[in-house]
């Protein structure tokens, strides 16, 4: 029997019907549509599907939807605003951070929950916090260079797109006019 | 050597898909949704090895919500495979391993497919199987292949210059044999693909493969239909390694049952079916090693016996033993060689090809060799290292040719980063050091003869380029190389360069992502374009600017006469006056490499690579006599890839390949029962977290390669090579325990400890 769930994902209020037994991680992914959050393991260890419920860093596919009824979820698309990367996402780009990036939506919102409770971690804290992110690219070298830079300050402002702003031009009669990329 | 100033190449530039991949926009193959889409699961055999009698499908077919089941009988019932055809997308017949596909179907929701698998009633008769390679070569030993004698997949044997008077003449033998251990890639991200095949007879494949046309090949002759009838468009790769090389049924599946059902479906592996049946394992060896030296240390004789087990089917290990068998003589100077391997078939999962592609095997064993002859000798392992090493002009006695090498600074830088001479005259009690060295290629000729790339670049009249490749990008960061090399060859910013993803059907014929050949060989390609399409950049603007083309200079976007910059034109005014005219044209142009290499003969002689890249890694290890555990206080590693193109990337791909060593050196292995995986899953088969990884500190050689893109080669795989026998040659170093099997765990150490006490 499916039952009605709110969810508040990223300031947006969500109605679905879900079975009892449905992954908040499936709900998200396929109820909803939001599939930057990953299944890597599904038994909780790979902590690709970390989302935050209520400020708390969960693995969404130990999770049950149901459990999750008005609650404020956090998953790595609420993270960027009007196209400027969030510092930890800038980080992790600048930095090397991420290479084939399916760890990376975990690893960033398991490093914003960690540097929310605490702004100034040690090595060895922010290591033991993140040891439940997986990665099979970078080594975690790259990772804990990012979370640094964050800590620190020394992440560029990001710009929207993550690119420089350019201008398309058009022909026109031999004269360049220029008109604005996007509205 | 050329070399030159650049303005791209070398930066420290970010990742031109990073925006994607930090935002969680990346579209991964499990994102990938069609219209209609079906789910897909698969039967997989419970048994190692057995006969199947009959399939009862009736029910599962029965079940609402089931589209359909496919079997066998829905096949062409031809094997395929990269080098021997000998597996079927669905058992014919017979079943030769835990996790084999048998039949699949396809529902409206992952649940209901899932509950028609148990529905599915198959009579088996079970068979006896075998589970060691070595058993599995003796007389009388179960058979995996009826046709197959001894279940000996292949053979090789080659002696090249006069072993045993080589020997003869050694000051120093020492033999030993050593056993290297199966490996799971562990990608976070598991095979998958969402099939859609329309009746005009056009299978549409989404992968997560990182190497297309090699799946379209295969895939097309696993249907029994032609190439193009096939298109596969790679979706966002998360973690390839080898891996996602489609050596596996799971895109074959997705397609059989996409054509019976009619509409597209959607199969993806979870985690234990990744471990049963996916990606395949590194293939496991043992290797009996013996070797001559002179009394100064120098490399006289060199003989190995090497016992790889294939699995059930054949997938690339056929090439991965030769490698094992040769590639370790280009890394010192060698001249009396001589090596017999043998590929063997198991009732296991078939192995295949994981980062390393055969050379973390051996050099598990010889660079261990080597340590247990410095000892011996009483050399420092540096200096041994350091006489033997290869060097440009080195032609190994299987034919690999040698241009840049610079092994020896890489030994030099490595021993610097570590402190070596320091550590070692100030040994502490219970530590030690560890050192090996090691040797990869920068693509390699084995898929017919070819190891060439081709590319096409188009500038748009916003002066922005765009790259067109089927090489793909498997999460390593060959799009990031790619466009800083079309950059730097085409005089416009990186930020103005896109790639285009993957597709078969859009791009040229590529390889794919193997044996570290995209910089070098894809590389040289893309540059070959840019720099077509900057001719035709300066045809157009040598009549602008009433100039010479051969005068002209492209940079930071801007065309201009040597000398006079102030009067320069930006790139897209001249691409779009070359279009908007009347006889306009778009600027296009094509680009390719092939190698300068050769397909080994029938005793495997041959240059197998246009280039050769070269490391040396070292680490400081304490060992805890009362606990056998393995720490590493320090980790070096040097590289010699010629020039780095973009040393954020390069940087991550020694740091990647050294965590994956370290993994395979202490952590890893698939433990079997009677052929039945008992760890498939994360939390029992460990991979390293963030707290496992060790102090590292890296450089990269001062090298250029003159055949590669701006003297570039390749880099990907050498980082993981040596570092299980570094590892390794550190613990004896610490305690004096030889480790002989992977990988080094407290329990070896804590019984060769105890050995030694007892002795």
């Amino acid at each position: 029997m499916k039952r009605p769930v709110t969810l508040l994902v990223n300031g947006e209020s969500y109605d679905i019907e879900v079975e009892p037994n449905r992954l908040l991680l499936h709900a998200l992914r396929e109820d909803i549509g939001l599939t930057g959050t990953k299944e890597g393991c599904s038994i909780g260890v790979c902590g690709a599907c970390s989302v935050t419920v209520d400020g708390r860093l969960v693995s969404s596919c130990l999770t049950l939807a149901v459990a999750c009824d008005g609650k404020e979820i956090a998953t790595i698309e609420g993270l960027a605003k009007d196209g400027v990367l969030h510092p930890l996402q800038q980080a992790f780009v600048e930095y090397g951070g991420l290479q084939c990036g399916i760890c990376t939506p975990g690893q960033i919102i398991a490093a914003k929950a960690l540097l929310d409770e605490n702004p100034n971690p040690t090595e060895e804290e922010i290591k033991e916090w993140m040891a439940g992110n997986l990665c099979r690219c970078t080594g975690y070298y790259k990772i804990m260079e990012s979370i640094l830079a964050v800590m620190h300050g020394r992440v560029s402002a990001a710009q929207p797109g993550g690119k420089p702003a350019r201008e398309a031009k058009i022909q026109s009669l031999g004269v360049y006019k220029p008109v604005s990329k996007t509205s | 050597m050329a070399k030159q100033s650049f303005s791209v190449v070398g930066r420290r530039v970010q990742r031109v898909e990073g925006y994607e991949k930090a935002t969680g926009e990346s579209r991964y193959i499990a994102d990938i949704v069609l219209p209609r889409m079906l789910y897909g699961k698969i039967l997989r055999s419970p048994l190692p090895h057995a006969r199947i009698r009959s399939i009862d499908a009736s029910k599962a077919e029965k079940l609402r919500g089931v589209r359909c089941v496919v079997t066998a009988e829905d096949t062409i019932k031809k094997p395929w495979g990269a080098f021997f055809a000998d597996q079927y997308p669905l058992s014919v017949g017979k079943v030769r391993y835990v996790g084999e596909e048998v039949a699949a179907v396809a529902a409206i929701d992952r649940d209901t497919a899932e509950e028609a698998l148990d529905l599915i009633e198959i009579d088996w008769e079970e068979l006896p199987a075998v589970f060691d390679a070595e058993e599995a070569m003796q007389p009388g030993a179960p058979l995996v292949h009826d046709d197959k004698e001894r279940n000996i997949a292949m053979v090789i044997d080659v002696e090249r210059g006069n072993v045993e008077k080589a020997f003869a003449e050694s000051d120093v033998i020492v033999e030993d044999t050593f056993q290297s251990a199966p490996q799971w890639h562990c990608a976070i991200e598991t095979i998958g693909s969402v099939a859609d095949y329309s009746p005009s007879g056009k299978y549409t494949v989404y992968m997560n493969t990182q190497t297309l046309f090699n799946a379209r090949y295969r895939i097309a002759a696993a249907l029994g239909v032609r190439e193009t009838d096939v298109r596969i468009i790679q979706s966002a790769v998360g973690g390839g390694f080898g891996g996602k090389s489609c050596d596996d049924n799971n895109a074959i599946v997705a397609a059989i049952l996409s054509r019976k059902a009619g509409k597209p479906v959607k199969l993806i592996n979870t985690r234990e079916e990744e471990f049963l049946a996916g990606s395949r394992p590194r293939v496991f060896m043992k290797i009996y090693v013996k070797m001559g030296f002179k009394k100064d240390g120098h490399i006289r004789a060199k003989q190995t016996r090497v016992v790889a087990d294939n699995g059930a089917y054949s997938a690339k290990a056929p090439a991965i033993t030769g490698v094992a068998a040769l590639r370790h003589d280009t890394c010192y100077k060698y001249s009396d060689v001589k090596t017999q391997a043998y590929l063997v078939y198991t009732n296991k999962i078939p192995t295949g090809a994981f980062r390393g592609f055969g050379n973390p095997s051996a050099e598990w064993a010889v660079e261990q060799a080597i340590d247990e002859a410095a000892h011996k000798l009483g050399i420092d392992p540096i200096e041994i290292a350091r006489m033997n090493a290869a060097e440009p002009g080195y032609v190994s006695p299987h034919g690999n040719r040698v241009i840049s090498c610079e092994l020896k600074q890489c030994i030099d830088k490595t021993g610097e980063l570590i402190d070596w001479k320091t550590k070692r005259a100030n040994k502490k009690p219970d530590t030690g050091l560890g050192l090996a060295c090691t040797v990869h290629v920068s693509g390699k000729r084995h898929f017919g003869d070819y190891d060439g790339s081709s590319a096409t670049i188009k500038l748009n009249e916003d002066g922005k380029a765009l790259i067109l490749s089927g090489e793909g990008e498997s999460g390593q960061g060959c799009y990031t190389t790619m466009c800083a090399i079309a950059a730097e060859e085409l005089g416009i910013p990186i930020e103005d360069v896109e790639m285009s993803h993957a597709d078969t059907d859009l791009t040229t014929f590529c390889l794919g992502a193997f044996a570290s050949r995209l910089t070098y060989i894809s590389g040289n390609a893309v540059r070959d374009a840019a720099s077509k399409v900057k001719q035709q950049l300066f045809e157009q603007a040598s009549d602008m600017l009433e100039a010479n083309a051969a005068d002209l200079v492209a940079r930071d976007g801007k065309i201009f006469v040597r000398g006079a910059e102030q009067k320069a034109l930006p790139v897209a005014d001249v691409a779009r006056a070359r279009l908007f005219r009347n006889g306009g044209a778009p600027i296009v142009a094509s680009g390719k490499f092939d190698a300068d290499s050769v397909l080994q003969d029938s005793t495997r002689y041959g240059n197998e690579s246009g280039a050769y890249n070269y490391g040396c890694q070292a680490v400081e290890v304490e060992v805890d006599r009362e606990t056998g555990q393995v720490k590493i206080l320090q980790y070096a590693a040097a590289s010699d890839c010629g020039t780095v193109i973009n040393p954020v990337g390069a940087e991550g791909q020694v740091e990647g390949a050294v965590a994956q060593g370290i993994g395979y050196a202490l952590i890893e292995g698939l433990r079997f029962d009677e052929g039945r995986p008992v760890n498939p899953n994360f939390s029992d088969y460990r991979i390293p977290s963030i707290r496992d990884m060790p102090p590292l500190k890296h450089a990269f050689a001062d090298s250029y390669e003159p055949t590669g893109p701006f003297g570039a080669k390749g880099l990907g795989e050498l980082g993981m090579d040596p570092t299980a026998a570094v590892i390794s040659n550190a613990v004896f170093d610490a305690v004096g325990v030889r480790i002989r099997t992977l990988p080094i765990t407290p329990e070896k150490v804590l019984k060769g400890l105890k050995e030694k006490k007892d002795k």
